[in-house]
């Protein structure tokens, strides 16, 4: 699930940083430069772990800034195929399940990885709100939102920055009031996309498999609404 | 930027947990004082949740050294120790094929072994152990340990 990476970067710390000892500075520039960002091929980055050399310090003309050449550790992020997380479930709708780990969220459970027969079925318990349900051998396996799951990692995927447009097809002058409409269904930019799947013995959530069956996940539920 | 080298070790959930921990996550309750990045108090939260709360370094080696005989890939080390799998049908999604390989028996005793290791916690999980803040210079050196010690676990299967 989390990897150190080492990486190269030419790094140019502002002069507003001199009066820090120098590691200190860099540090909190790689920090501010990679925190909580993905790298394609490389994923989610997490922590500065070390600084392995620093070289250079050049300043080149018409610049106050020292440029140093970095070499440095990070922790990413990036879980392998056939890893198995624990995470919590986020959503869940017609296309399948988002799962969220709380530090990253873009994990996707598609219809045809989820065990099956899986249907997607208002629950009465609450307001008709729908939620997953497998049918094991017609005994029903409920999917809440909240519960926790487990999901092994089918692939993972790192979509390009879209540059182009959206084509306007209207040039009416109450384009912009239409905009946000459409946009409302459409996902937001996810640099990094992780498919997961729960179709197999001992995954899918955690209550499933620990020996209590399905009538504690229907009370956990029910002590939920009831909170 | 460059990659030099974009896997340098893999690490547990525990080696991050602790290396967050020895940044000062644990003992700042308003999360403001300590040098910890939001983004990595989420991360912390999550770990917090796991069973690496309340792993040990010494039982995670006494771990990798007992489960030598099963022949394990390192993947799945992995993954036993983040999950700590005390049932069979945990055992099941991680190992592949574990009842050709190790047979009924073999997932029976590895899940009393995991249990017997990492024991399910009686108390709060004492996470005052850490190091103290301010010593940049002490904690890059644990750092360099804490290397040599994350990449030994994965090199044993």
């Amino acid at each position: 699930m989390f990897y150190l990476s080492r990486i190269e970067h030419t790094l140019r710390v502002p002069p507003s940083m001199l009066h820090l000892p120098i590691l200190d500075a860099i540090k909190g520039e790689l920090e501010k430069l990679f925190l909580d960002k993905v790298v394609a091929k490389l994923g989610l980055c997490i922590s500065v772990y070390d600084i392995r050399s620093v070289d250079g310090g050049f300043i080149f003309p018409s610049d106050g800034a020292a440029t140093y050449k970095v070499v440095f550790t990070l922790i990413v992020f990036r879980p392998y195929a056939g890893e198995i997380i624990i995470g919590k479930v986020k959503e869940s709708d017609a296309n399948g399940l988002r799962i969220s780990l709380g530090f990253f969220e873009d994990i996707y459970v598609p219809i045809h990885l989820l065990p099956s027969p899986s249907e997607f079925k208002p629950d009465p318990k609450n307001g008709g709100k729908r939620r997953w349900v497998w049918d094991y051998d017609g005994q029903p396996y409920d999917i809440y939102e909240t519960d926790e799951i487990k999901f092994r990692i089918h692939s993972i995927d790192y979509p390009a920055i879209p540059v182009d447009q959206q084509p306007n097809e209207s040039n009416s002058k109450f384009q912009m009031e239409e905009q946000p409409k459409e946009n409302v269904n459409v996902k937001p930019f996810a640099p990094m996309v992780v498919t997961a799947t729960i179709d197999y013995d001992g995954l899918g959530p955690v209550s499933w498999w620990d020996g209590s069956g399905d009538a504690d996940a229907d009370a956990e539920a029910e002590a939920e609404e009831d909170s | 930027m460059k990659i030099l080298e974009a896997n340098a070790g893999a690490l547990t959930n525990f080696e991050v947990l602790d290396f967050l921990r020895s940044k000062g996550a644990a003992k700042d309750p308003t999360r403001v004082l300590a040098k910890v990045a939001p983004s990595e108090y989420k991360v912390y939260d999550y770990l917090n949740q796991t069973h690496a709360c309340n792993q040990t370094r010494e039982a995670i080696i006494e771990f990798v050294d007992k489960s030598k005989k099963y022949d394990l890939a390192k993947a799945e080390l992995l993954n036993i120790l983040n999950l700590r799998p005390i049932t069979p049908v945990e055992i099941f999604p991680i190992i592949e094929d574990s009842d050709v390989r190790m047979g009924d028996d073999g997932i029976q005793e590895l899940t009393e072994m995991v249990e017997q290791v990492f024991p399910t916690p009686q108390t709060e999980p004492t996470s005052e152990a850490v190091p103290m803040e301010g010593k940049e210079a002490e904690t890059m050196a644990e750092q360099e340990e804490i290397v040599d010690a994350g990449q030994e676990p994965m090199e044993t299967t």
